[in-house]
Parts: structure tokens; C-alpha cells; sequence
């Protein structure tokens, strides 16, 4: 039995002979906020893939909470508690505001069950609560597809926080968002991160600053350092794979 | 089962006379497809303009047969040519539109050819010694299909040139990898797509060309081939090889089980053994290369 | 989507309703046996042009094959609907003229009517499951799929066309009596046959209002938008796929065995691509997002074809081509789209009107 919240054991991934993933591990406690960062290409999209299941692994094992969830399907590895936010956020647009929250209810997923089912139990409560949380109460009506971009980033947000799943997996969810609207997320990761784990990928160190408990630097698909915000900003080899700029905020 | 040898090798044979118009009809549709992703359900009725331009060539202007196929090249070219401008450009990032458009055009042409030339069977004319039969030791076979597979590999070597010899071909093959980008080096894929779909679409009429002479000349004639042209391009992959391939296959196939059955039912066989290839191997025989729109 | 009238759940339901009851009352205006008789079998395009609308309007599943459900229950039922007319012991005629002498295995269970009626909903709805299941699980996409079904469907007619000793060829089966369940007999030409049909129409269409208006139907519409995004929530893409496009195939099976009742005739026909495709033209126009307009779609484009008769049918179809031509291109939403529209801009201006009527009234808020 492996213990350990969230494991991950040497990921190794390539596509058509590049090695994208070369023996990455990581390991997650439990309500906690863990921010993968590093340089383009480094392969923190694809580790996000791995984990949620939208791409296989090569070789190596995921872990939540002693279940092994290597390769399984999507649908599977969600219900199984990691929810996904997308880099470029993915809403259901032809749906309103209201009812992209409501599919992201997804307590019951059993297909026949839903076909006899009008209202979701619990879903009105949870909706009134997240879209508050979520600055959409006003919105509520609106087609998904007609928001500003901060709205949508904001709408995926919400709709992971009604799957209310134990780990989410952040692809750089403030992307495109404003000084205003990154200050809410942080107020939002920071209180969430009390009762639920957070993987987020980042490439904004001052966001990182105010958010992140544990720093994982990735670098050619392998971990080059990992620690708080203070260690990895004075470790010299983070530095020299950012060509010494740090990311100005 | 008693098959003679030479029962077999005249179902070998008529298995690549049926490859030979398999791959013709195909011929078309697999540029189309396989450029741009269109999946043109008028693609069988441009087979029909391509036979009625010859009825008509023949009937109205007595344009030699010979002479009546690279006319039907242009004149069902220069039809596809508008419908592409008219209407398919305004659908390319919506598939199943496409599909749906595409039937519409094919209920208009029917039904356009039907008015214009009326329901009856019409037939198309070919010079004598191409009707027929050659016989060599117990086996025979038609000239007039021998003269398709010679055609198949004509048109195949002459496509061949077009895609792998010349600037258009690179253009096309460009904007089939990535259209973007193609288009950033000042290709105007536009432009290629209008031309690709004229091409696709002569070519039907060339098979349209031959297959008036095979059978009558209906409005409804293209109806037969739609189908499995679609099945010969996809089972194919969108390649020209994967279709010259899969034609081969499907020909022999048919004609094999059609020796042990009848004819009808190796249809059904062949059918029933691409859509449970398809479904372990979607992408097909052979992957078109590059990213499609 | 804001207020907007066409949204109105109550209102849709109300709609529904006197639609019915206007089709429902049709026998007490008439007594034409022949005009019931064709309306009935309007009734079964209609019933195909819902189980079109549900699982492309909601399911963005493009099913170019239907026909495959609805030859299937067809066909079901003819052949109970032959075996009741014979004696025991005897075959059909037409096996005899194609050399058999016994009835053969696949035709023994339709010797028992509630057998045979069942194996008509049951065979049609197993097929599209199975199908269903093996497409949507390999995440076949959309036109692909699409070409699955017109491929399986020719297959279909061409195997019907080649078993000529078990379901008599191109010719089709032609039960010489009309259906009888228990002691009542159908007769196809009566109002007891409109109602019937009638009835199921009904049933059909108010079960798929209610699926599209539930948490099932809320997921489906979403998978149509973004299957990915409906994956990573947790939900099994395949399975939703699979049940809608099952249940269209229920339907189906449904409108093919009332078709066999009402007609009496049965044949390959059944499994043409053209009319499997002309089920979706009727859809397309009259509106995919709307079982009502899907079902006004089919009455629309079938009455006027009876109407335009044999002389301009080419004519009829060529404007059927480029109509739909049209609303591919410009009108996605059918009729029905249109409606919305219209109906959303009226329901602007009037809130608008009254948001005025707010302002004049010295800024106090009279109307709540």
C-alpha cells in the first residue's frame, strides 16, 4: 500500500521518439497548494495530461490516496476526485452560465439515473455559494460562449469548484486575467487550499509568491528543484535555466 | 467447394476490373478528403454530370469518345469549381454541415440533370473495338474494362505528377499539412482549396466518362458509387496510395466472394468487413499525412 | 437566453399540449378513412422526425441511417402480422415459391404476436446499442459516424434484397390482413388506427421532452458542446452517447412497426439512404433543437410532396435541395431557430417598454 495523499513515480513519456516526461516524481500532501512552474517546453501540460488521463504514460505510477490511477480513463480519474481546469479555458459555450454549473454538479453520473432525475440534490445551494464565490450571480442567464475572457477563465473556475474534486489541477487559470481579478483568485486558491489539494502550473512567480506552499521546478521533463518560494528563488540552478530573469509580475 | 483454377483466375481478373473502377471513382473524393477534409456527398452526382456531358458531347455535338473525356474533365471541373466557391469555403470548420450542404447539391443536380434531360435511359457511345471481349486461354474479360484499369493507372500516374511535380502540387500538399502556416508563406490557400475541389471533381466526371459506357445513363446513376467511393477513401486513409491500396483489396475481395456467394452478398460481406476494420483502425490504411482543417 | 419567451418551460409545455390535442381531435372532424389513414402514417414521420431531433438536436449525433431502425421494426411486424393470417402449419407463399418447404428459424418466434411485437421494439433497439456502444466507445466522431450509419444502412438494404427466401427480396412482405391484438383487429384504415398511432406519437413525444428536460438531457446537450470538457467532470461520455442514440432507435422502431400496421407492405424501401436522409432534411428545416418543429419539419415537407403529386415532384425536390442547402448554410436552427429569434427580440422590446414605464413613474418602481 503506497502511502501518501497524492504520488506520482517516475513518469516517463514520449512522443514519436521525443522524451517529453523523463522520470518525474512527485508527491503531494494532502490541502496543500503545489505549483509546478518552469520554462516553455519543460512538459507541465503534458504532466497535467498524465495525471488527469488525457494522455497514457509511458512508464511509472500515479497514486491518489493509495489508489493506483495510472492510465485510467478521464471520466474514471475524475470521479476518482482530481478536477481540471484547462490553459485555454473550456466552458461549454452554447449553455448558460447557470447551467455549465450545473453540469459540473456531477455527484451523480449515472446515465439512467440522470434520465429520471429533473434537479440535481444539493446543486441550487452549491450554485447560489460558487457563483457568489465566483463574481457570476449577474450572469447567471448568459450564453457561456458571449463572456469576456476573465469571465470564462472565471466560469471554469466555478464549474471545477461545483465538481468539488479532492486535488484540482490548475493550467495557469489567471492567464489574461486583471491586477483585480488574480487579487480574487488568490483569496480563493489561498482559502481553498485549507480543505482541498491544488496542483497549479504557473509561470507567474508573483503569483506564485502569495499562493504556493510547495514549489516544483520542471525543466526537460525532469524535477530540477522543488522547496518554498524562498528556496527555489535562491537556488542557482532555477536560476540558470530562467537565463537569470525572474519573471517580473 | 469446387473452384476451378480458372474460375479463380478470372475472379482474379474481375477483381481488378472492379478495383480499377473502385479506384476511379474514389479517385476524386480521395483529394478531396484528403486535402480538405470535405466530405462531398455530391460526389456520385458529379460522376453522373461527367456521363450526361458525354451523352451530350455525343448526341448533340458527335465529339468523338476519346475526345468526350477531357471535355467531361473541364466542364464537371468548372461545376465543381463554383459549387466550391459558392458554398463549401463557408463550411469548412463545420463538417457535418458540409455533409448535409453536399446532399442538398446532390438532390439539386439530380433533379436539375432529370429536368434538363428527362428520366429515361440514355447511353453513351464507344468506338468498336473497345466493345469487345478478350480471351486468353479459359479466361475473358472485356476490353472496355480493361481499358478502365488502363485508365486507372493513367489518371493515378497523372495525379501523382500533379501532387509530387509541380507548384500547385506543393501548394496543395502544403496546405494540407497546415494550413497556417501555408498560408504565412503567401500561399493562397483559398485559391488551392477552389482548384483541389475542381480537380476532385473532374476527376469524378472522368469516371463519369467511363462508367456511362459501362452501364445506362440515369440521373440517379451516381447513387451507386457514393457509398463505396466513400469506403474505398476512408478505409484508405486520404492518401492516393491508401485508396489505390484499399481498391485493390475491396476489388479482389468482392470478386473472390462473390465466386464462393453471389455478388449480392459479398457486397455485404465487404461491407460489413470495413466497418469493423474502420472500427479498429479509423484513421485507416495508410494516415494522410499532416494536420486536417 | 435572457427571458426570452421560446425558453419558457411552461409555455413549451402548453405549446405541446394543443399541438396534441389539435392532432388528436383531427378523427372527430373527419371520417375520411383514406385521409386518417394517410394522416396516420404522417403520424409515423412525425414520431422519425423526433427520434431525429433527440439525438441530433440533443445529442449533435448526425444518424444518416434511422432507416435501419425503422425497416427492422417494420419488417418485425409484418412478419407477425403474416404469421397471424396463416393456419397452423403453413408457411407463407412466397417462401414456398423460393423452395422452402418448413418455416425457417428466424421466422418461428413471430408466430406468437406479443413475441413478435416485442422482438420489433427489441431487435431494432439492440442493434443501436451494440452499434452505438462499439462506435461511441472508439470516440468515432461526427461526419465519420455518420458515414458508419449510411454504410450499415446500405448494408442493411442490401442483405434484406439478398435473403430473398426469408424476407421475399425486393418484392417485401405484404401481410394479407391487418394486425389483431387479441380480439380487436386494427383495421388501417380507421380512426381506431389514427388514434392508435395517434397515441403513440404522443407518448413518444412528451417521454423525449421530459428525457431532454432532465439531468440526462442536460449532460447530452453539454457532450454535444464539448465532449472533452463533459469527460473531465466525470461523466461517461460513451454511455450518454450510446443511451441517446438508442433511444432514437426505440422511436424509430416504434414509427416502423406502426408503419407496417398502417400500410400493410413492407420492402427494402425501408432501408433506402435517400429516405433515411430525408428524415434529417425534415429535421434540418423545421428546427433539430425542437421535437415540435422537427415533427412540423416532416409534416411540412411530406404534405406539400402528396400535394406537388408526380407531375412537379423533380421540381419540388430540386426547391427541397436548395432549401436545405439554405438553412445548412444560413439558418442553423430551422424554423424553429427562427421562431426563437423573433420571439427573443419581442420579448426585448417589451422589457424594454416596461423598463421605460419604470423610468417615467418619478423613478419609483410601480410595476415589481
Amino acid at each position: 500500500m503506497i502511502g501518501g495523499f497524492f504520488k506520482v513515480v517516475n513518469i516517463e513519456k514520449s512522443f514519436g521518439g521525443n522524451k517529453v516526461i523523463n522520470g518525474f516524481s512527485l508527491d503531494v500532501a494532502e490541502n496543500t497548494l503545489q505549483c509546478l512552474v518552469g520554462p516553455n517546453g519543460a512538459g507541465k501540460t503534458t504532466m497535467i495530461d498524465l495525471i488527469s488521463g488525457r494522455q497514457k504514460p509511458d512508464a511509472g505510477k500515479v497514486y491518489l490516496n493509495g489508489d493506483d490511477i495510472t492510465g485510467k480513463g478521464e471520466h474514471e480519474i475524475s470521479r476518482k476526485g482530481i478536477g481540471r481546469k484547462f490553459q485555454i479555458p473550456a466552458v461549454l459555450k452554447g449553455l448558460s452560465v447557470r447551467e455549465n454549473l450545473e453540469v459540473a454538479y456531477s455527484r451523480e453520473v449515472n446515465a439512467l439515473r440522470n434520465m429520471f432525475s429533473m434537479r440535481a440534490k444539493g446543486c441550487a445551494e452549491k450554485l447560489d455559494e460558487i457563483s457568489q464565490q465566483v463574481r457570476l450571480t449577474k450572469r447567471l442567464e448568459v450564453e457561456a460562449g458571449l463572456l469576456s475572457h476573465g469571465e470564462t477563465q472565471w466560469l471554469e473556475i466555478g464549474m471545477v469548484l461545483m465538481q468539488d474534486p479532492a486535488i484540482l489541477l490548475l493550467d495557469e487559470p489567471v492567464a489574461g486575467m486583471t491586477e483585480n481579478e488574480i487579487g480574487l483568485t488568490v483569496d480563493i486558491l489561498n482559502k481553498l487550499k485549507r480543505t482541498h489539494t491544488i496542483i497549479l502550473v504557473e509561470h507567474d512567480m508573483g503569483f506564485v509568491r502569495k499562493i504556493a506552499d510547495v514549489v516544483t521546478v520542471l525543466h526537460m521533463g525532469a524535477l530540477l528543484a522543488q522547496g518554498n518560494i524562498e528556496e527555489i528563488e535562491k537556488d542557482d540552478r532555477v536560476r540558470a535555466v530562467y537565463l537569470g530573469t525572474e519573471d517580473a509580475h | 467447394m469446387d473452384i476451378s483454377s480458372i474460375a479463380f483466375a478470372n475472379s482474379l481478373i474481375l477483381g481488378l476490373s472492379i478495383a480499377g473502377i473502385f479506384f476511379v471513382a474514389a479517385l476524386g473524393l480521395t483529394i478531396i478528403y484528403g486535402t480538405a477534409g470535405v466530405i462531398n456527398m455530391a460526389h456520385g452526382e458529379f460522376i453522373m454530370l461527367g456521363a450526361y456531358t458525354v451523352y451530350a458531347l455525343q448526341t448533340f455535338m458527335g465529339v468523338p469518345y476519346f475526345l468526350c473525356i477531357p471535355v467531361a474533365f473541364v466542364v464537371v471541373g468548372a461545376i465543381g469549381f463554383a459549387i466550391e466557391k459558392s458554398l463549401i469555403r463557408y463550411l469548412y470548420n463545420r463538417p457535418l454541415d458540409t455533409l448535409l450542404a453536399t446532399w442538398g447539391v446532390s438532390l439539386v443536380l439530380i433533379q436539375g440533370t432529370r429536368l434538363i434531360f428527362g428520366s429515361d435511359p440514355k447511353y453513351v457511345q464507344i468506338p468498336q473495338f473497345l466493345s469487345s471481349n478478350i480471351e486468353v486461354g479459359g479466361l475473358s474479360l472485356g476490353v472496355f474494362r480493361v481499358f478502365i484499369i488502363f485508365m486507372a493507372l493513367v489518371l493515378a500516374a497523372g495525379v501523382w505528377l500533379i501532387f509530387y511535380k509541380t507548384d500547385f502540387g506543393i501548394k496543395i500538399r502544403a496546405v494540407t499539412q497546415n494550413r497556417e502556416i501555408a498560408a504565412s508563406f503567401g500561399i493562397n490557400s483559398g485559391q488551392v482549396y477552389s482548384f483541389t475541389f475542381a480537380l476532385g471533381a473532374g476527376l469524378a466526371g472522368v469516371a463519369g466518362a467511363l462508367f456511362g459506357a459501362l452501364n445506362i445513363v440515369l440521373p440517379t446513376m451516381g447513387m451507386g458509387y457514393v457509398v463505396e467511393a466513400f469506403l474505398t477513401v476512408v478505409t484508405g486513409g486520404g492518401a492516393l496510395l491508401g485508396s489505390a491500396i484499399a481498391s485493390l483489396a475491396i476489388g479482389e475481395l468482392q470478386s473472390f466472394f462473390a465466386l464462393i456467394t453471389n455478388s449480392t452478398f459479398a457486397k455485404f460481406l465487404i461491407f460489413v468487413l470495413i466497418v469493423v476494420f474502420l472500427r479498429f483502425r479509423p484513421q485507416g490504411l495508410i494516415s494522410a499525412s499532416g494536420k486536417r482543417r | 437566453m435572457t427571458h426570452n419567451a421560446y425558453h419558457n418551460k411552461t409555455l413549451q409545455w402548453l405549446f405541446y399540449i394543443a399541438v396534441l390535442a389539435v392532432l388528436g381531435a383531427v378523427p372527430l372532424i373527419s371520417n375520411d378513412a383514406f385521409l386518417l389513414n394517410q394522416l396516420a402514417i404522417y403520424g409515423v414521420y412525425g414520431m422519425l422526425a423526433v427520434s431525429i431531433s433527440l439525438c441530433w438536436g440533443s445529442g449533435g449525433i448526425l444518424n444518416m441511417g434511422q432507416g435501419i431502425a425503422f425497416g427492422l421494426g417494420a419488417y418485425c411486424m409484418a412478419m407477425t402480422m403474416q404469421m397471424q393470417t396463416q393456419a397452423d402449419g403453413t408457411i407463407p407463399p412466397f417462401m414456398l415459391n423460393n423452395g422452402l418447404d418448413s418455416l425457417p428459424l428466424l421466422w418461428q418466434p413471430f408466430q406468437n404476436t406479443s413475441t413478435g411485437i416485442f422482438l420489433a421494439l427489441f431487435v431494432p433497439t439492440v442493434f443501436y446499442l451494440i452499434f452505438g456502444g462499439i462506435m461511441f466507445t472508439a470516440r468515432v466522431s461526427g461526419p465519420f459516424f455518420a458515414i458508419m450509419t449510411l454504410a450499415t444502412l446500405s448494408a442493411f438494404a442490401t442483405i434484406f434484397v439478398d435473403l430473398q427466401p426469408y424476407t421475399n427480396g425486393v418484392n417485401g412482405i405484404s401481410p394479407p390482413s391487418s394486425l389483431k391484438l387479441g380480439q380487436t383487429e386494427i383495421d388501417p384504415y380507421s380512426s381506431g388506427a389514427y388514434w392508435f398511432v395517434f397515441a403513440l406519437l404522443a407518448a413518444c413525444t412528451v417521454a423525449a421532452k421530459l428525457i431532454n428536460q432532465s439531468r440526462f438531457g442536460l449532460i447530452v446537450r453539454a457532450l454535444k458542446d464539448d465532449p472533452e470538457r463533459v469527460r473531465f467532470l466525470g461523466y461517461n461520455v460513451a454511455i450518454y452517447e450510446t443511451l441517446v442514440y438508442t433511444l432514437s432507435g426505440l422511436i424509430a422502431a416504434i414509427a416502423g412497426s406502426c408503419f407496417a400496421v398502417l400500410t400493410q407492405y413492407v420492402s427494402p424501401a425501408q432501408f433506402e439512404v435517400g429516405f433515411s436522409i430525408s428524415i434529417v432534411i425534415w429535421v434540418a428545416l423545421g428546427g433539430r433543437n425542437s421535437l415540435i418543429w422537427a415533427m412540423f419539419g416532416a409534416f411540412t415537407v411530406q404534405g406539400a410532396q402528396s400535394y406537388v403529386g408526380d407531375q412537379f415532384l423533380s421540381t419540388w425536390i430540386l426547391i427541397l435541395g436548395f432549401s436545405f442547402i439554405l438553412v445548412v448554410r444560413f439558418l442553423p436552427g430551422g424554423l424553429a431557430g427562427l421562431v426563437e429569434t423573433l420571439l427573443g427580440r419581442t420579448t426585448k422590446l417589451k422589457m424594454e417598454a416596461e423598463h421605460a414605464n419604470l423610468e417615467f413613474s418619478d423613478g419609483k418602481e410601480v410595476l415589481k
